[in-house]
């Protein structure tokens, strides 16, 4: 196999020739106040955009005040000393700009989209809400029924959903990760205003923050808008570490969700270290190798072959703090979840004892390649590469060496890492049943 | 998420669009070849070199609009295509294909079927080989076809389990009624459990006739050399001539009001469309249309999602939306609420599509959402497959890049006067057609004053 191996190390190199967007193309800056602030000129379209990396997300919330992150990430929008309610859009998309967020249970993620002529409005826009938000009592109650209804329309429309709240709250015992990113409905309904103003002082500096600019911009029209809208905001003491370290799971665990569904849903999660571990492409790669493609092991076996599941997904997301490794599967028609779960576990079990093949492990590499070109193909798979690269992996030099960090990880790395963390004491199961029919009970 | 971003994708990808050439303003699709092979394939070559990625992107006049009697027969056709060919099989199909990283996808639309494929530069033999396999011998496994089969009649039940998968399809019934727009493309549990394999066999040399499907190739290749590559590998490609017959125009005049209500009796929310007939994708004033709709409901802050979320917080958000088609288009206002506020929530859409009638739009409005078109046009073209898709639109509707080059005059052009006739023209004001899909005893009782209600179970076969 080490010749396989060279020749795509090979083919890998010359293929990282050719793309456009090298390492030494970004630039970064640091401002007096803390913020950081990381540039990539891109001139192919007449366009650029601004990503926020705020370091705030449900890890930080309490009880009492879980989903603030996310409710935050909408008052953001919702006006400020120079542009009051309802002006960050107005303003935004009247000079062409557009703009989203997300939030998660480590980030909340501003994105503005705009012609690139329109830049200073937007470092102007951001500058105010940062600087100066000014939380309206009558913004705060409408936007609270926003929220509510994004809630229950999560739950409405996505199984996942529904089952994946309370797996997460069995399978974490101690750490904020255990409630949804979107918080429980009794304090979407009453937290308040001081709530809001208590958060904004403690995560809303700028020193907590790391921008990245991508697009038709030079790093000079950069330095010297930062300097003028960023730089003047004070910076503040770093909020405090999240402390509560999950202790490890000494058995496992079960746990049983009714909704009227077709056919069962099984979900499976292993506690995985942060993605800053050195275990995380073993992991990555494990999990591709598992669920990427009509030939990965679970769908093809599972869904194809054995004909028991009729959806099969596993997901890892990137975590500031040790998280978990889901594996969904979606019942066919007839087959009960236990019968599913077993073929979902029976499929570790292989990988476990016989490890991955040579073809899966370099399918696995090449799929991460084409994964990292796609990427690089629009400005906005740029920016928020390279923030997440920044935020999570340490630094964003991280993403442009990620073919080569994934092209490291050998066979009996995946082999380790199964047999490592998938283990019964490590995992919760996770049944999404439809209602029992009354008079049935166990 | 500040909102959900699918959402208003979907209502901002039917703004064509085009890449940017340097300077503002100036909108060029980029260079590219167009030609026909002897079998009448046509072929478009774009060179697109940012990274080393090419899409390949097919179309066939094999839409769901020639289902007939079997609602879902020309989406498993598509689908069948990749079950095996002559000489691989489904599994070595995928093995091959995810083995490099590269994706194959197959499905129908209503108007046309689409192959997809993207792949890195240094596969292309490889991947152009296996999807000319794909397209010329494809062999309808039997044994994956009945596999396909149940996957899907579960599918079916499935998708009903979100409101919001489905709606869309209940409102094209409602709107269309027996035409073929209003054809369900991924079908009726009864319309594939009839579908056989010859079926599918016969669907495919039917409907997959060179001479009405198109091939656009773009990314990280030299033209000339890939002119010479097509040719070499599909000009052998010899089909039937198409035969179907050209669709009559469907009647979309509605004498009355009518509300479909779908009842999910779980269900805490009501999701609802509220519309009528739109225009079709060759409607020389559709520039104009999207710009109105983008002030009505195409962007945050429009009147609708600024009344139904930002005043109100009923909704996480409501939008409208213009779907072209040939020779007609739909148009729809889309948003949900919980059941408690639906009359509230419904009351208030229609108040909004009323006052853009009766208040209409200003100068600054107007120069607003110009401004916001053009802003975020560049950034739709980006990938090598918004490119391709572009290109496979123009032949199946008809348009060439003029559309894409005089975009930007287009919309500088609008007046406020072109405005008001453009509204009054296009934007149904009366004699709305509604669905609401929710808890129907709930509300049942209060929905009859938006017109002649008609009630169905989801759980009931097709739509």
């Amino acid at each position: 196999m080490k010749k396989i191996l060279w020749l795509s190390c090979l083919l890998l190199f010359a293929l990282l020739a050719q793309a456009q967007t090298k390492v030494e193309d970004v630039k970064t800056l640091t401002l007096k106040n803390g913020m950081k602030v990381i540039v990539l000129e891109d001139h192919s379209i007449p366009n650029a955009n601004m990503y926020l990396f705020w370091k705030v997300g449900s890890r930080n919330e309490r009880p009492g005040i879980t989903g603030l992150s996310h409710f935050f990430e909408h008052m953001m929008f919702n006006g400020a000393k120079k542009y009051g309610p309802k002006m960050f859009d107005r303003v935004m998309e009247a000079n062409g700009g557009s703009n989203n967020a997300y939030t998660t249970e480590d980030v909340t993620v501003y994105t503005d989209w705009f012609p690139s002529s329109s830049i200073e409005v937007m470092f102007d826009l951001e500058a105010d809400r940062i600087g100066a938000l000014n939380i309206s009592s009558k913004m705060l109650e409408s936007e609270r029924g926003v929220v509510l209804s994004e809630r229950s329309t999560g739950l409405e429309n996505s199984n996942f959903q529904s089952l994946q709240a309370q797996l997460k709250s069995t399978a974490f015992f101690a750490h904020a990760y255990r409630w949804p990113v979107i918080g429980y409905e009794s304090d979407i309904k009453q937290w308040t205003k001081k709530d809001l103003e208590d958060y904004f002082k403690t995560y809303y500096a700028p020193n907590n923050c790391v921008v990245v600019i991508v697009g038709d911009v030079t790093l000079a029209q950069v330095k010297k808008l930062s300097a003028k809208y960023f730089e003047p905001i004070p910076g503040n003491t770093p909020p405090a570490k999240v402390r509560t370290v999950e202790p490890p799971q000494n058995g496992e665990k079960r746990v049983v969700v009714h909704k009227k569904i077709s056919s069962p849903n099984v979900a499976l999660a292993y506690h995985v270290p942060s993605t800053s571990s050195q275990d995380y492409y073993a992991l990555d790669m494990l999990s591709s190798i598992l669920s990427s493609g009509n030939s990965s092991r679970l769908r093809k076996s599972l869904i194809f072959d054995q004909q028991v599941a009729s959806a099969i997904f596993t997901y890892m997301p990137q975590s500031f703090d040790p998280n978990l490794f889901y594996l969904y599967g979606v019942a066919a028609r007839n087959i009960t979840p236990e019968k599913l779960e077993a073929a979902m576990l029976a499929e570790i079990e292989k990988i476990q004892e016989k490890g991955v093949t040579d073809f899966e492990l370099q399918k696995t590499k090449n799929q991460k390649l084409m994964g990292f070109y796609q990427q690089m193909e629009t400005i906005n798979g740029k920016a928020n590469s390279i923030g997440t690269y920044e935020l999570f992996f340490g630094s964003y030099t991280k993403l442009f060496n990620a073919p080569k960090l994934y092209e490291n990880v050998t066979k009996e790395d995946i082999q380790r890492v199964a047999k490592k963390y998938f283990i019964k004491t490590n995992r919760t199961v996770g049944y999404l049943l439809s209602p029992e029919k009354k008079g049935k009970s166990k | 998420m500040k909102l959900n971003y699918k959402i208003w994708m979907l209502a901002l990808l039917l703004l064509a669009g085009a890449q940017a050439s340097k300077g503002q303003g100036v909108f060029k699709l980029p260079k590219y070849d167009k030609f026909k092979l002897s079998n009448g394939l046509t072929v478009y070559l774009m060179e697109q070199k940012e990274v080393p990625l090419i899409q390949a992107s097919i179309v066939f006049d094999a839409g769901a609009v020639h289902d007939g009697n079997k609602p879902g027969l020309a989406n498993f056709t598509a689908q069948a295509l990749l079950f095996g060919t002559k000489t691989m099989t489904k599994t070595q199909i995928e093995q091959q294909t995810d083995f490099v990283g590269a994706s194959l996808s197959s499905a129908a639309a209503l108007e046309y079927a689409r192959v997809g494929l993207s792949f890195a530069k240094k596969d292309q033999d490889k991947m152009l080989a296996i999807l000319k396999e794909v397209l010329t011998h494809p062999a309808f496994n039997a044994k994956e076809f009945e596999k396909s089969k149940k996957r899907k009649l579960l599918r079916l039940d499935q998708i009903k389990e979100s409101p919001r998968n489905v709606i869309g399809t209940y409102y094209n019934k409602l709107l269309y009624g027996n035409h073929p727009y209003g054809n369900p493309v991924a079908g009726t549990k009864e319309g594939v459990n009839a579908i056989t394999l010859d079926n599918i066999k016969a669907f495919y040399k039917k409907q997959y006739t060179c001479d009405k499907a198109a091939i656009a190739i773009v990314g990280d290749f030299d033209r000339r050399k890939m002119k010479a590559t097509i040719k070499k590998l599909l000009k052998g490609w010899k089909t039937k001539k198409a035969t179907s017959k050209a669709l009559v125009k469907p009647d979309m005049s509605y004498s009355k009001s009518r509300v479909l209500l779908v009842d999910k009796d779980d269900a805490n929310e009501t999701t609802f469309y509220i519309g009528g007939q739109g225009v079709a994708r060759s409607n020389p004033d559709l520039v104009a249309v999207q710009v109105v709709n983008t002030i009505l409901g195409g962007r945050f802050t429009s009147w609708l999602n600024d009344a139904l979320r930002v005043n109100s917080g009923l909704t996480y958000g409501a939008r409208s939306n213009f779907v072209t088609s040939k020779l007609s288009g739909s148009f729809y206002i889309y948003s949900f609420t919980k059941t408690e506020t639906a009359i509230q929530a419904i009351d208030m859409a229609i108040g909004v599509l009323d006052s853009l009638h009766t208040t209409g739009v200003n100068k600054e409005i107007l120069e607003s959402a110009k401004n916001y078109v053009k802003g975020s046009f560049p950034t739709r073209y980006e990938r090598n497959s918004n490119l391709a898709a572009l290109l496979t639109s123009m032949f199946v509707y008809g348009y060439n890049e003029s559309f894409i080059n005089n975009f930007t005059k287009n919309v500088d052009n609008l007046t406020v006067a072109k405005v008001k006739q453009v509204i009054a023209k296009y934007f149904p004001k009366k004699n709305l057609q509604f669905v609401l899909v929710g808890k129907a005893s709930a509300i049942r009782d209060k929905v009859k004053k938006y017109g002649k209600v008609t009630e169905k179970k989801i759980t009931s076969q097709g739509f």
